[in-house]
Parts: structure tokens; sequence; C-alpha cells
């Protein structure tokens, strides 16, 4: 490539100059609902039945007040706590089944992974009801543990892994097995460093996701201060009156926390599925 | 000794397995065990709970039956399906993104300095617009204050940025995003619809001008083209009959697919009818050639010609060219009329009709910068770049490359995308409903998983609830099993 003609390097700065045109109309397209969300979020009242997309004045005091009309610290903490014991529990209990679903030897193991495999075919939907009914059983429904529990444990995720490790040279945990290293510390200190993107990569997915997950919350919580922010912030949003600009404010500042990690993480991100790889 | 190692090497296994396999049991075998047998029993949420225990009803199979007689379940069985007809656009829209951002992210990344460069412009911009105050003119300077960062930073990012802002739908694509679009589809003052007034008011004032044979003749040009289209799309189906390359299971997918376009054609009114119709008459075209052994579009027999690739882009292509056409047949006629009191624009949301086509376009811009957008990128970059050197050599062109290179080597992982898709749609539509529309109007956006949830949770039926979410389980498995069936041949071979 480094050695290609300067016409043809002239011809691919052109080309690559129109890309990027084209990908920054594209990236607009993509933004431009974001852009009337902050806007909204910046006007009054009475404005919001106008069609024009800017406020006649920044209203910046639409952020304080969001804090004011409903406990919006309670209900981004309350989905931090669950997304953040989601994502440990599940990157926990999935490396370990890949693990020994990718580098241990027992007998039916195969047999066992498929039956895995298959039951990420399962609508959740149809474990959602009896799922709720065992939650009332246990006398977890509006507790952490029944907005966590249910989401902790995943196929996605150890299929996810198992591919992952899969790539990891044998010739690693024999040597460690050759030191007289325990399975335990072979996972804990060989596979589980070397398998950090495809770790990062199932803990961004199931952290997105659940961060936003509506469904199970809604169903789970009774009392307010166990909302999750998903569910809270449709009381800006009900049959009897509408806060749309304060519901602006509030879903711009939920977004930002997940942008960050998202940029942080995302070169990872990346190479965590190329090293994965997705195989029919 | 050897069994004592096997044995030994079983109980470190399971022991790994133990928590994973711990909350798989409990909350995934024993609720799918519990819900079978709650298919089966009259329990109610309101008269079987812990403060009230009436004893259980066995009702046999009729829950099944209430529901397969029940015209709402046909309907709402054909919103999921319809809403599922955007799926393929979907995909091709992540896949175009994928194509997009691979090759920018070839040049350099210098993302330091094009972070720094893209803050000063934005803060300047933020800045301006202060300093301007808010007006009209501060609203365009914005975007194209915007769109000159992005470009900047675009350039020296090599395409981080680009991939950020177009995964940005996904960070909210809770309700949040639902709200979002409910108020972009405000029919007064949303901006879809002050942008689409402008549009249509331009062309009602052009078809004004003209004479009005023209008008009168849009239905029978309409006609016309549907008539070659399928003519042309019937040919290519005898040629793949005539070389036995359509199997038994084309011939069944296709006489499914022939009645469920029956049932759209009898039970749905005016506009929405002829959409759906149209709709479900391309993917039982799409169905049938994507079945066949080995699709050859244009005649030309290709040794790397493999994956379901061609026949969902003729399908993608035809699909809204037939809906334009039905659509052009309707209102054809009328058109002169309406026009000269101003075409008006939709009503979106709160139309029966454009309902669905809004959640669809909806969906089609969270989708395309997904995860799927991110398992294409990460599949881009495997594939070996002899491939491409190869084929330069040859003197490929660049569409070559792509049919006969890049989307066979990406038949795994469309694979993947096209299961999970399908698995996901089926079960989808319940948050957009319940954020956006309540599922009406009139029940048009009414999925399933919107209707399993209103009659278990909202009305307490729990029992009829189960035994909709196993007929959703069967189709869910049945679809499945046909994709790794038929779908995965063209991956392995």
């Amino acid at each position: 490539m480094a050695t290609g003609t300067s016409t043809t390097d002239l011809s691919r700065q052109r080309s690559g100059l129109w890309l990027h045109v084209l990908l920054g109309v594209l990236s607009l397209i993509m933004v431009a609902p974001f852009i009337w969300m902050v806007l909204t979020s910046l006007k009054t009242l009475p404005e919001l039945g106008e069609p024009g997309w800017m406020p006649a004045k920044f209203q910046w005091g639409n952020y304080p007040e969001v804090f004011f009309v409903i406990p919006f610290l309670r209900f981004m903490a309350n989905s931090l706590v669950v997304a953040g014991w989601v994502t440990a529990l599940q990157v926990l209990t999935s490396a370990m089944a890949a693990y020994s679903f990718a580098r241990l030897e027992w007998p039916g193991r195969d047999r066992v992974f498929f039956l895995y495999l298959g039951t990420m075919m399962l609508p959740g939907l149809v474990m959602l009801i009896p799922n709720f009914e065992i939650m009332v059983r246990f006398g977890l429904v509006d507790t952490y543990a029944g907005l966590v529990l249910p989401a902790a444990f995943s196929a996605f995720g150890t299929f996810l892994l198992r591919q992952f490790m899969l790539g990891i040279p044998k010739a690693l945990d024999e040597a460690a097995e050759i030191d007289g290293a325990s399975k335990w510390r072979i996972f804990w200190e060989v596979i589980l460093p070397l398998s950090r993107p495809g770790l990062i990569t199932l803990a961004i997915f199931t952290f997105v996701g659940n961060f936003q997950s509506f469904f199970w919350p809604l169903v789970m919580t009774k009392s307010v201060d166990k909302y999750t922010l998903p569910v809270g912030l449709l009381f800006f949003d009900t049959e009897r009156g509408q806060a749309t600009h304060l519901l602006m404010a509030g879903v711009t500042m939920s977004v930002i926390p997940l942008v960050i990690v998202f940029v942080l993480l995302q070169r990872q991100l990346i190479s965590g599925i190329q090293i994965g790889g997705v195989k029919g | 000794m050897k069994t004592t190692a096997r044995s030994k090497g079983l109980l470190a296994g399971l022991l790994f397995l133990l928590p994973n396999i711990l909350g798989f049991l409990a909350f995934t075998l024993v609720p799918l065990a519990m819900s079978f047998g709650m298919a089966f029993t009259n329990w109610d949420f309101l008269k079987h709970n812990m403060f009230r225990d009436v004893p259980l009803h066995f009702m046999g199979i009729d829950n099944f039956l209430r529901l397969l007689r029940s015209a709402d379940f046909w309907l709402y069985l054909g919103n999921t399906f319809y809403l599922m007809l955007g799926l393929p656009f979907a995909m091709a829209g992540s896949l175009v993104a994928a194509l997009l951002l691979s090759r920018v992210e070839r040049g350099r990344r210098l993302i330091l300095p094009a972070m720094i460069a893209a803050t000063v412009v934005l803060i300047a911009s933020a800045l301006g617009m202060v300093w301007l105050g808010a007006s009209a003119r501060a609203m365009w300077m914005l975007f194209a204050l915007l769109f000159a960062s992005v470009l900047v930073a675009g350039v020296f990012s090599g395409g981080t940025l680009y991939r950020t802002l177009f995964y940005l739908p996904n960070f909210t694509a809770g309700v949040a995003t639902f709200v979002l679009w409910k108020k972009l589809y405000n029919p007064d003052t949303g901006p879809i619809n002050v942008g689409l007034g402008w549009l249509l008011d331009g062309v009602a004032s052009a078809i004004n001008a003209m004479p009005a044979v023209f008008a009168h003749g849009v239905p029978v040009v309409c006609a016309l083209l549907i008539a070659t289209l399928s003519i042309w799309h019937w040919r290519r189906l005898r040629r793949l009959w005539d070389d036995s390359e359509a199997g038994v299971a084309a011939i069944i997918g296709g006489g499914v697919s022939l009645a469920v376009a029956a049932f759209f054609l009898l039970s749905w009114e005016g506009m929405g009818g002829l959409y759906a119709w149209s709709g479900a008459a391309v993917v039982l075209l799409v169905w049938v050639l994507s079945l066949a052994r080995r699709p050859r579009p244009w005649g030309k027999p290709k040794a790397t010609d493999k994956g379901l690739g061609t026949e969902v882009a003729v399908g993608m292509v035809l699909i809204p060219l037939f809906m334009l056409l039905a659509a052009g047949i309707v209102a054809g006629p009328g058109l002169p009329a309406a026009a000269a009191v101003g075409i008006p624009a939709p009503d979106w949301l709160a139309d029966y009709n454009w309902a669905k086509p809004a959640l669809m376009i909806m969906m089609l811009w969270a989708a395309i910068g997904s995860n799927n957008m991110i398992l294409y990128l990460a599949g881009l970059s495997n594939i070996p770049p002899e491939l491409y050197e190869a084929a330069d050599m040859d003197g490929a062109s660049s569409t070559q490359r792509f049919w006969n290179i890049t989307w066979p080597q990406l038949a795994p992982v469309t694979f993947f995308i096209a299961i999970m898709s399908v698995i996901g749609g089926l079960q989808g539509g319940f948050e957009m409903a319940r954020a956006m529309t309540q599922g009406g109007p009139a029940g048009s956006t009414t999925t399933l998983a919107y209707f399993i949830y209103s009659e278990g949770f909202q009305n307490g039926s729990m029992g009829y609830a189960s035994a909709a979410a196993w007929i959703l389980f069967l189709l869910v498995f049945v679809l499945s099993v046909f994709n790794f069936r038929y779908g995965n041949r063209h991956v392995n071979d």
C-alpha cells in the first residue's frame, strides 16, 4: 500500500474527502434528534408547542429543576447500581463457565454447551411471567436483588467469552500447570488477564443494555425510590401532563455517562469482537 | 489412575460451571417449566396470589384455542411481521455504515489533536450562539459549525468520531429515544412534519401547474411497472426452478408467505392493506429466491457467489418500490383534487396506516449504528487482505470485489445478525408500544410482546398470556431451525 504511485495517492485522497463528507452528513442525521433534544431541554413550557427548534432564550434553569421535580440522582444511582451488579455478576459467571467450556476437559462438555446455546433462542417473554411469580414467592419484588438476579446469568456472555478463550494458546495453561498452578489460579492469573478485550466487550454490551432496560424494572419496582432511570423519567410523560423540556433535560443527563464509557473503551470493544470472532 | 483424572476433570469443570448453571436453572429452566404449566390453567393474577388463593383450574388447551380463534391475536401477529419487514433495511444500513467506516479507518489516526480541534470548534460555536442570541439564523450556524467540526475531527481521528456518533442512538435506545421520536413525529409541532410541510407544498404547486391528464396517468404507469417487475421476478424464479435449485423448503415457505399475504389482503383496510399485501408478496419472492441453492441472479454462474446476499439486496429495492407503486395506484386519481387544497403531511403515530411505517423509520435510525455495525466492522477487518490483492491483480471492479469477496466472507456475520434480528424482531415492539402509542391507534402497533404484557400484567390473565408466549416461542423456534437448516448452508459450503 505504501508503495502506491503519487497519482493513485491523489485520487485516493480525493475519494477520501468525499467519503468524509458523506460520513459527516450521515453523522449529522444520526445526531440531529439529539440536537433537537438538547435544544428542547432549554425551552420554556409554552415554547414546547411551537414548531421552531430554537428557544427564545436558553433556559439553563431546566436542568436544576429536574432534580427538584423527581429524585433524579436516586434514579441514576439505582440504574448504576443495578446495571453495575448485573455486569459484574454476568462477566464473572460467564467467564467461569466459558473457561470450563473452552479450557477444561470433561465428559459431556460439548453437549451441555449446545444446550446452553439453545436457550439463547428462547424468548425472554416466556420466562418473564413465571420469573415475576418466583420473585413474588421469594418476596424479592421491589428489591435490588429482584432487579439484578434474573439478568445476571447469560448464555450469550458464555458463548462470546468461550469463542474468545478458544483463541488463547493452550501452551500457556499447560506451562502454568507444570509449574503446579491450580485450575483456579490458571483461570484467575492466566486466562482472565488475556481475555481482557473480550471481558470489556461483554461488559459494555451488558452495561449499556441493562442501564436502559425498561420492561423488568417496570414490573419489578413498586416504590419510587427503587425506580431506575428509564422508568423514573416517564414521570415527565404521563396522561395527566407532559413536561417535555424537563424530560429532555433528564434524558440528556442520563446519556452522558454512557457516551463517556463508550469513547474511553471503544477501541478495546472492536478488538474484543475481532479476536473473539463470530462464527455461525 | 485414568478414571480419577477424568472424574477430577469433571469435578473442576462442573465447579466452574456451578454459578452460571445455578442461575440458569433458577431463572431459565424453572420459569420455562412453570410457564408451560401456566399456559394450561386459568391463572389470573387477581384471583391467585398470596392473599387470595382460589383453586386453579386445569383448562387443557382452551387458552390456545381461544387465542387462535380471536381475530385480535392474528392482527397482532400480522403487526409483528409487518414491523419485521424493516430488518433487512436495518442490516443493509449497518453494513453500509461499516463499509464506509472501514474505508476511513485505514487512514491515519490522530485522535488527540482531533478531539482538541473538535472541542475548540464546538466551544467557539457555543460561544457564538450565546453571543448571537437564540434565533433561526443561529440555528443554521450551529448546524454549519457542527458539520465543520465533525469533518475536522473525522479527518483527524480516522473514523473514531463517526463511529461514536453512529453508535450514539444506542445509548438511549430505551424509553428516552421513543419519547424523543414521539415528539419528532408530532403532527403540529414536530420538526419532521414542519420539514415535510414545505416539501409537500412544493409538490402540490407543481401538480397544480401540470395538466390533470398527467396525474390521472399515475395509477396506470404504476400498475404497468408492477406488472413488469412481477413478470421479471417470476421469470427469474422459473429459471431457478428449471435448474431444479429451489427445494421443497422453498415451496413450503412460499405457501406460508402466500397465506400471510392473502390474510393481509382480506383483513386489512384501505391503503394499509395494499401496503401490507405488496410487502408480503415481495417477502414471498425474496424468501423463495433465497432458498434456492445457488442463486444466480443475473444468469452468470459465479464460483464465489454464495450467501443470502443478492436476494436480500434485490428484495430491499423491491419492497419500497412495490409499496410506492401501490400507494401510487391508490392515491393517483385523487392527486389533482388533493393538490388543489394542499397535500397534508401524515399524522404518523395517530394514523392507523402510518403508525407502523413511522416506527420502522425510527427503528432503522436506531439500528444502523447498533451492535450489528460493530459486528460487521469486526468481520470486515477479519477478511484476509490477500483476497483483495489477488482481485486487484485480476483487475476486478469495486462492485465485483464486494459481491465476490466481501459479501461471501461476511456470510457468517450476516447469518449471525440475521438470526439474532429475527429472534429479536419477533419478541420486539414492546417498549415502543408502551412509551409511544400504547399499542394504538386501534391496535395497529400492538405486537405480540405488547399483547403478552398487557394481558398478563395489566389484565392479570397470566395463563392466557403464557399461552401466547408459548405460541411466540414456537414461532421463534421454527424460524430459527429453518434459518439454521437452510440459511447456514450457504455459510458453510
